[in-house]
């Protein structure tokens, strides 16, 4: 988990310079751990609960208990708070839900008590237009009538990667459990037998993301990409699109996130009556009906009026699975079978500032996703079957691009030769950031081009600033007279050692791409974080 | 610089200090009543050299221990109550229980391993509350046509748990039911949500009953009559999927999100009564409390393991205002007619005493069911603590 630059942690990090004390609602540590005292409440939380803020600033100024938060992928910080890495660094959680976590052995000893808050259930938004042409804005469709439409190419659709987000995961439950058919919830042997009508269903998604939040500002930066997203009912309900988006509740289950806030058993004795008033405050009527409203949320507690708020109609909730083995075979299922293969590609500083530690690193970084990381979550990011990686090392210039096929089966063979080829990077000579990039881009519209029904994009590693070749707004002219597809091929930038922020933050807006933050030296999770992303 | 002052002025400065002085006593008081309670904790009334009693109860006993009048009536004689909540599977197990007066587990046969385990002499088992499952109207009409749920003279509502088991069996779903494609249209396999087995009483209290049915009308006693029942009983639980470890949560899930979540929860009828008699408007008209046919009784049994613990026992046993509260929190006191009251007052109908009850299974059956439906799922049932409601 690392902090992520944005304009909250600035603002959070100047009202500390100027005032001297911790705010009401602190948003991001800054990598040294949040701030604390008897009076803030330190909440590791999933980024879904970013438009609870204002809400929470309010509960400080009614009720003096402050917050502050760190954000994180669901499953992530899961497995943080079941091994224990939780203990001391915060007093609380706060995800979209704890059902993950109580399959993790050891969790449920790591909680001491938890209050669900609001609700929101993992749904479609797709286009009024497409909708309509459907039937659907009439009927809603079960999930296996989704997977006949999609396969029929007639809609697409972007969803969030079920191995770094909870509203990808949610639905990949919803719709595995449906298709299964039993009523019940999902066995080992049910995913076996649905896998091809989960095929069926995922290649309509022509769009991933690493998280909720992304996906949703990606698809209303480009409504043409894809006619819908799945994502949280509350985001769908809150988005600026050009075109209405239509809800669809498919009508065989779906899975509602309750948003527990969660007391960690390892936080001190003194923060369990700042727990208890948050949770209190929040659950009151007044609360309930100012979350709904500003939120899009349903309530978390019985007897709040919503309204016309909410569609009308029962939401059936689809059974969750009940065994981790379940739950990560699902989505190692996803991952390697079911969905749209990936194609990645890798351009990486080898420049001479690079020797010693940093290029050690960065070797690291790269075999972790080769098969060097053993846990859960490490597994989930290494590269997939059927995935083409690229590696780019550059200094002066770009080098001759290393490709490797990872086959569909067993991946011993490629991931060794990555583990290879990492350890054989060196650091010598200048940085041509630009230069590379373009070459980088050019391969990927080729490779794009060879195989259109993958997710392309690109990972980009810099410590340091451009020296040689193309300049910034030479990459900028290159990149607007890119043709067709060009919104589609993402530039993930990892800022590591001396890189030039604000440059770098440019780029990888102008790409609809990210920055992920390594300045801490911690290279291995940023890798780890962006493959959410691709 | 001032040196001198009209005596308008000064007097003028008193008046205001006098006013800031009374405004802040105000303000000071105020923000003690609006935040005493919630930050400072522990404040207990009446006499402060009280003798603290340490007890280790099931969680829904919580809210009346923490009753102001129960802690009031236990401080008459000089008793400052602590709680502890556990599940009674762990009060029976793996919680340490040094230094602890009594235990209060929601199950007989929990309470019958402590007792014969700790050699207490005696214990008291001052309220019982059936097991109940709260459900839907649309969902009782759907269950009686297909012949499984039916509605007594009285208006009460009883779930065949024969013909449930059936059901189950067959893999029904909510579509296949006839009327379900205007009441209840999901796919979903007729099931009825409980904790996890695992973890709770409440769902080892479903179990007792389920299997009672399954072995043919017959508590299940042998190795040979769990190994015919248990695939079935397995079911009711894995089939489930995720289900929470603590009795508030399916419930809760049940008043906020409703019939499309939860159409049928196994709760403690007292959960649903104790809500009602609470009027915060969470239990609706369209609510429906049914009892399982047969179903069986949650004794809450309180075994004491110390002279204090054994005066709390007698208390909680024969103190009439005591039994008053308990029904207040949707208990069935032994007194039927407190119980009774306390629901008139409320202006809520009084359910008849169930008459088809059974006894659940002795402490190592139950056990041994348990342990092997446990064995079921992949991952391994989570380590006892004692502070996790169960």
């Amino acid at each position: 988990m690392r902090r992520r630059l944005g304009l909250s942690a600035v603002i959070a990090a100047t009202a500390l310079l100027l005032t001297g004390c911790i705010p009401s609602v602190v948003t991001e540590g800054d990598g040294t751990g949040l701030p604390n005292d008897g009076q803030t409440l330190r909440i590791l939380a999933g980024s879904e609960v970013k438009d609870m803020v204002p809400i929470l600033e309010q509960a400080a100024s009614e009720t003096g208990v402050k917050v502050a938060f760190e954000y994180v992928g669901t499953l992530e910080g899961t497995e943080l708070v079941a091994f224990g890495g939780a203990a001391g660094k915060y007093d609380a959680t706060w995800f979209p839900n704890n059902r993950y976590l109580s399959l993790l052995p050891g969790a449920s000893s790591a909680i001491t008590a938890s209050v669900k808050i609001m609700s929101s259930p993992v749904v479609l938004g797709l286009s009024q237009s497409v909708a309509r042409e459907l039937g659907w804005d009439a009927t809603a469709p079960t999930w296996a009538e989704l997977a006949t439409a999609a396969s029929e190419g007639k809609f697409t659709y972007g969803m969030t990667n079920p191995a770094a987000s909870n509203s990808g995961f949610s639905a990949l439950v919803a719709v595995a459990t449906a298709l299964s058919g039993t009523g019940s919830a999902l066995t080992d042997a049910d995913i076996t037998a649905v896998t091809p009508q989960m095929t069926s269903f995922f290649s309509g998604q022509k769009l991933t993301a690493g998280s909720s939040g992304f996906l949703a500002d990606k698809f209303v930066a480009n409504p043409d990409v894809v006619d819908g997203i799945i994502n949280y009912e509350s985001v769908l309900m809150g988005l600026d699109t050009p075109e209405p988006l239509t809800i669809i509740t498919p009508t065989d289950g779906v899975v509602t996130s309750d948003y527990p806030l969660t007391l960690l058993s390892s936080a001190d004795a003194s923060k369990k009556p700042l727990f208890d008033t948050l949770t209190d405050w929040l659950t009151t009527k007044k609360v309930q009906s100012e979350i709904v409203e500003q939120t899009n949320r349903r309530p978390g507690v019985p007897g709040v009026d919503t309204g016309s708020t909410f569609p009308p109609g029962i939401l059936f909730e689809t059974p969750f699975p009940n065994t981790l083995d379940v739950a990560n075979t699902l989505i190692s299922t996803y991952l390697e079978s079911v969905r749209s293969p990936a194609q990645t590609l890798f351009v990486l500083d080898t420049s001479g500032s690079m020797e010693g530690d940093r290029i050690a690193n960065l070797q690291q970084a790269l075999k972790n996703l080769a098969g060097a990381d053993e846990s859960t979550a490490g597994g989930f990011a290494a590269f997939r079957s059927r995935e083409r990686v690229t590696l780019i090392p550059f200094n002066y210039g770009p080098e001759t691009p290393i490709v490797i096929e990872v086959p569909d089966g067993d991946k011993t063979q490629a991931l060794s030769e990555i583990r290879d080829q990492a350890d054989s990077l060196f650091a010598d000579g200048g940085t041509a950031i630009y230069d590379s990039l373009e070459a980088a881009y050019r391969l990927a519209l080729t490779q794009q081009k060879e195989r259109p029904d993958t997710f392309v994009s690109i990972v980009l590693m810099t410590d340091g600033e451009n020296t040689d070749g193309a300049t910034e707004s030479d990459f900028e002219q290159f990149y607007q007279s890119l043709g067709a597809g060009k919104t589609k091929i993402a530039t993930y930038v990892v800022l590591f050692g001396d890189a030039n922020v604000e440059e770098l933050t440019r780029v990888a807006t102008l790409t609809g791409g990210k920055v992920f933050d390594a300045l801490n030296g911690d290279l291995a999770g940023a890798f780890q974080e962006i493959r959410g992303y691709q | 610089m001032v040196t001198s002052m009209n005596p308008a002025v000064k007097r003028a400065i008193g008046v205001i200090l006098a006013l800031l002085l009374i405004v802040g006593i105000v303000l000071a008081v105020f923000w003690g009543r609006l935040f005493g309670g919630a930050t400072g904790g522990g404040i207990i009334p009446g006499p402060t050299n009280l003798t603290v009693v340490q007890g280790v109860i099931g969680s829904e006993k919580k809210p009346f221990f923490e009753d102001p009048e129960v802690k009031a009536i236990f401080a008459e004689k000089g008793f400052d109550v602590q709680i502890v909540t556990a599940g009674s599977r762990q009060i029976a197990t793996s919680v340490d229980l040094t230094g602890v007066d009594f235990v209060f587990p929601s199950s007989a046969p929990a309470a019958e391993k402590i007792k014969r385990e700790t050699k207490a002499s005696t214990v008291y088992a001052p309220f019982y509350s059936p097991m109940a499952i709260a459900t839907f109207k649309p969902i009782v009409q759907l269950l009686q046509a297909a012949g499984i749920a039916t509605q007594d003279a009285a208006g009460t509502w009883h779930l065949d748990i024969k013909a449930y088991l059936a059901a189950v069996a067959a893999g029904t779903r909510w579509s296949d039911l006839p009327g379900a494609a205007e009441a209840y249209p999901s796919s979903r396999s007729v099931l009825i949500s409980s904790t996890d087995i695992r973890q709770s009483n409440s769902a080892a209290m479903y179990l007792s009953m389920a299997s009672y049915v399954a072995n043919g009308d017959t508590i299940v006693s042998s190795p040979e009559a769990q190994a015919a029942v248990i695939d079935q009983m397995a079911a009711l639980f894995l089939e489930q999927g995720f289900s929470a470890s603590s009795s508030d949560a399916p419930f809760e899930d049940y008043l906020s999100q409703g019939i499309g979540s939860k159409p049928m929860v196994m709760v403690y009828e007292a959960q649903f009564l104790g809500r009602e008699m609470s009027g915060d408007g969470a239990i609706t008209d369209d609510m429906v409390l049914m009892y399982p046919d047969p179903t069986v009784f949650s004794k809450h049994t309180v075994v004491p393991l110390t002279d204090n613990g054994d005066t709390v026992g007698q208390m909680l046993a024969t103190d009439p205002r005591l039994a008053k509260l308990a029904a207040l929190y949707g208990f069935r006191p032994a007194d039927a007619s407190v119980f009774a009251d306390q629901l008139t007052s409320h202006g809520i109908a009084v359910p008849p005493t169930p008459v088809n009850v059974v006894e659940p299974p002795s402490y190592e059956t139950l056990e041994s069911m348990i342990n092997e439906i446990s064995a079921r799922y992949d991952t391994p049932a989570p380590p006892a603590s004692s502070n996790i409601d169960q």
